[in-house]
């Protein structure tokens, strides 16, 4: 804790920012010191990536006081804090996919660097200086994303940042590519650059922040050095209420085999067949890009896959396209909830009612009455916190916007529910709630797959997991009586079998 | 503090909503003062007439708009509807003709939403290259079937009552042509609004990724947009060569901008999902009324296609800005 006593390089006190409708900061102040990693977390709606986007400059404050580095800062823009050196490496990440890496890192720089030489030499000594092997003139396009990520970092440090803003920087990275990152994070903070971590995994803020600054609705709870923070102390400041667990003790109710797919075959799967139990959760493990979203995809008729075989309570399915699949009583929660999942600029009232329509539909007229009934009961069944069901989803949080798509798919009481990342992204107590649906839906009788990359996620909640490698199932394990090792190996390739 | 904030933005946005008939009332009020010739019975008349085929065209296009894509073609199938049409009334008789006409219309949206369906091209972007192409072979087979000339009422010995009284006949004090407009208004804004597949169509323009997976009938609603378009586009060409009397090969030439110009001037956002018939009504109404005011003001049509033109752009602008 040698680095907590050092000089403050930014200090934000007193700051304020309204929202039509909502109050999204009240009064916050934060002093974040040099050469620290400052973990700031709460629930989803707290604040926190407003509070960002005003020090980025994305938006601006209504009142208080922002100074950094010694310059107190009214109006910015995003570029000017860039040169301030204050970056931001947001979730999405910002880099031009048909762009080099190089090119990326010194982006409208170019004169600047002499030319495309000096840029590439440039880029690839940054990128050397946090050990990262990518090759500068490479194309963006074909990275992961945690060599994204390594080269947002790089174009951060090439504008000699002396804060750098991490949102929630792991929610799309495996164990081993988090593993590089916390390397990262060390040498950037022995280099004296302090560092403002967004996350909603107390794991990573307990691994290695210094200071942690927990936020609820608008305001900030403690700020205190990590140490003195016990994990239960943690969740109980961010969600306001003691939560006794992280997990609802999973659903027993496992019954007659429900659905049996057999030999989804495309280029990227390979003979994947399985079965599903009426009552139960089956858990998809494996690395980003094993296949994981591919299998799911491929049932619920997202992507054109022929040739494979579907039973439903023993009779044979087709299924073409969604609407066949919805039709054939599947539920299916996509991976990205903005870009797949919700239509942002609509009510939260027609998100929920989307896939419900012939349910209040006569004669191909919508009745108006019905619908609202549909949004306002499912607003109040999954305690989704918005001001009215009239206003766009887009202004509800992460947490609130995914309760939304689990509405939608509530209303028609899907027999099979996929849930792609059901809970990327969103803050502890929304987590815990979207569990409990889940155990519902299952001792309801309906069956659930999910996919996570947050492995105690997916032991926690399954009856049974298939551990999926580069395209094919690689093990079927029950997580209740297998070593976490042993899945995780065969999530990796490294030995297949069952338990 | 906050609450005023929140006022002072209502405000914003419903003067922004409104614009349109801010500016109508501003251009009338501005022209009539200037113009005496403007506020004369004939002079209106002349206005409830202009407004005909390019309304038609427009309330087509906004369901494409709406849907979140875009139809260039609708100037090919004007001219294909309005030559076939008029060459039929002598051999089939006139209400079979007006039949064929307006099939033909949904028939070509219908292609046009085939091709865009079976190419994948499922970007504003793509599907406006399509149809641009699209408009190209209809002009082409209107200009090849009509041998390039031009069709006059004189030379056919049937009747044609019906064409007659679409363009030129009264119902009470309105004319047949606006009656046609307002049935049209009424059927489509109840099946915008009040329909599944109105809304279908709403949904797939707000992100069609989401609506597909949430089971929502996509490449139908591209279909149904697609066809509308082409009927109305029919209705269009219909009601303007019975205004005419005359169809040529291409007589549908620029309806195609004119009638997106209206879409967007109203209101209805490029990026679909959101939007009115109701809206493309003020739109057009701007149009007509600005080229009318514009030419009794003695301004040349050369001038008249830059003023068109900034103020697409400007509406356009104002679109984005009201997203960002």
């Amino acid at each position: 804790m040698d680095t907590v006593g050092s000089e403050v390089i930014l200090t934000i006190k007193g700051v304020s920012k309204s929202f039509p409708g909502v109050r999204a900061l009240d009064g916050v102040s934060v002093d974040v010191r040099r050469g620290t990693v400052h973990g700031i977390v709460g629930e989803n709606g707290a604040g926190k990536s407003t509070l960002m986007k005003i020090l980025s400059g994305v938006y601006q404050k209504d009142s208080g006081k922002v100074v950094f580095d010694g310059q107190t800062i009214e109006h910015t823009t995003p570029q000017e804090s860039m040169h301030r050196g204050l970056a931001i490496i947001y979730q999405e990440l910002n880099l031009v996919n048909t762009m080099s890496v190089g090119e990326n890192i010194f982006l409208g720089r170019f004169k600047e660097m002499k030319g495309m030489r000096g840029t590439h030499a440039k880029a690839g000594e940054l990128l050397e200086s946090i050990g990262c092997k990518i090759s500068t003139s490479k194309l963006v396009s074909e990275l992961s994303v945690s060599e994204k990520q390594m080269v947002e970092i790089a174009k951060a440090l090439s504008f000699k940042s002396k804060l750098i803003i991490m949102d929630e920087p792991s929610s799309s990275l495996t164990g081993e590519e988090m593993c590089e990152l916390i390397k990262i994070i060390h040498q950037l903070k022995a280099q004296g650059i302090s560092i403002i971590y967004i996350s909603h995994k107390l794991d990573e803020i307990f691994d290695f922040c210094d200071i942690v600054t927990v936020m609820r609705d608008g305001h900030v709870i403690d700020t205190k050095p990590k140490v003195d923070f016990t994990r239960d102390d943690l969740i109980t400041k961010m969600v306001g209420r003691t939560i006794e667990n992280e997990y609802p003790e999973r659903p027993r109710c496992a019954g007659d085999t429900l659905m049996e797919v057999q030999s989804i075959n495309t280029h990227k799967l390979h003979d994947i067949s399985f079965t599903l139990r009426k009552g139960e959760i089956l858990g998809l493990v494996g690395l980003v890009g094993a296949g994981r979203t591919e299998i799911v995809r491929a049932l619920y008729g997202a992507d054109k896959v022929r040739g494979h075989r579907v039973l439903i309570k023993g009779k044979p399915v087709t299924i073409r396209n969604p609407k066949e699949a919805k039709d054939a009583g599947f539920g299916f929660i996509p991976e990205d909830r903005k870009l797949q999942g919700l239509v942002l600029p609509f009510s939260v009232e027609s998100n929920i009612s989307m896939a419900s329509i012939s349910n209040f539909s006569k004669f191909g007229f919508i009745r108006k009455s019905l619908e609202k009934g549909i949004g306002t009961r499912q607003v109040k069944a999954l305690n989704v916190k918005t001001p009215s069901t009239r206003v766009p989803v887009r202004n509800l949080s992460g947490g609130n916007q995914q309760k939304c798509i689990v509405g939608r798919w509530m209303e028609i009481s899907p027999s099979i529910f996929i849930m792609d990342e059901p809970t990327k992204g969103i803050d502890v107590g929304a987590k815990y709630e979207i569990y409990s649906l889940m155990k519902e839906i299952a001792e309801r009788g309906g069956a659930i797959i999910l996919i996570s990359s947050e492995l105690p996620e997916v032991l926690n909640m399954s009856n049974r997991v298939l551990t999926i490698f580069e395209g094919r199932i690689t093990g079927e394990f029950d997580p209740e009586s297998t070593s976490v090792d042993k899945i995780m190996k065969a999530a990796l390739g490294i030995v297949g079998g069952c338990a | 503090m906050h609450r005023e904030s929140v006022s002072i933005n209502a405000v914003i946005s419903v003067v922004r909503d409104y614009l349109v008939l801010v500016m109508i009332a501003a251009l009338v009020a501005i022209t009539a003062v200037i113009e005496p010739k403007f506020m004369s019975g004939a002079n209106l008349v002349n206005i409830m007439r202009q407004f005909g085929p390019l309304i038609m065209v427009s309330l087509g296009m906004t369901f494409v708009i709406i849907g979140g894509f875009i139809d260039l073609s609708v100037a090919g199938t004007i001219n294909l509807v309005a030559v076939v049409t008029i060459s039929l009334i002598q051999p089939l008789g006139q209400v079979p003709a007006l039949l064929i006409g307006l099939t033909i219309g949904a028939v070509c949206g219908g292609l046009n939403s085939a091709l865009i369906l079976s190419s994948g091209a499922l970007t504003q972007a793509e599907a406006l290259f399509i149809t641009f192409g699209m408009s190209t072979v209809y002009s082409a087979i209107a200009l090849l079937y009509s041998g390039g000339s031009t069709m006059h009422f004189w030379d056919i010995s049937a009747s044609k009552s019906v064409f007659e009284a679409i363009g030129g006949g009264n119902v009470g004090f309105l004319s047949v042509s606006f009656v046609i407009f307002l049935v049209c208004l009424a059927l489509l804004w109840v099946f915008q609004t009040k329909t599944s597949e109105g809304r279908a169509i709403c949904l797939t323009g707000g992100n069609k990724t989401a609506a597909r997976l949430a089971g929502v009938q996509v490449s139908r609603a591209i279909v149904v947009i697609y066809m509308i378009c082409g009927l109305m586009a029919g209705v269009g060409a219909i009601v303007l060569f019975s205004r005419i009397t005359t169809a040529a090969p291409v007589i549908g030439a620029g309806y195609e901008t004119n009638a997106i110009l209206s879409v967007v001037v109203g209101g209805t956002t490029l990026k679909g999902g959101k939007g009115s018939v109701l809206r493309t009504v003020m739109g057009v109404l701007l149009v007509i009324l600005m080229s009318n005011c514009l030419d009794l003001l003695g301004v040349s049509s050369y001038l008249q296609y830059a003023v068109k033109g900034a103020i697409l752009v400007f509406a356009i602008w104002l679109d984005n800005r009201k997203q960002a």
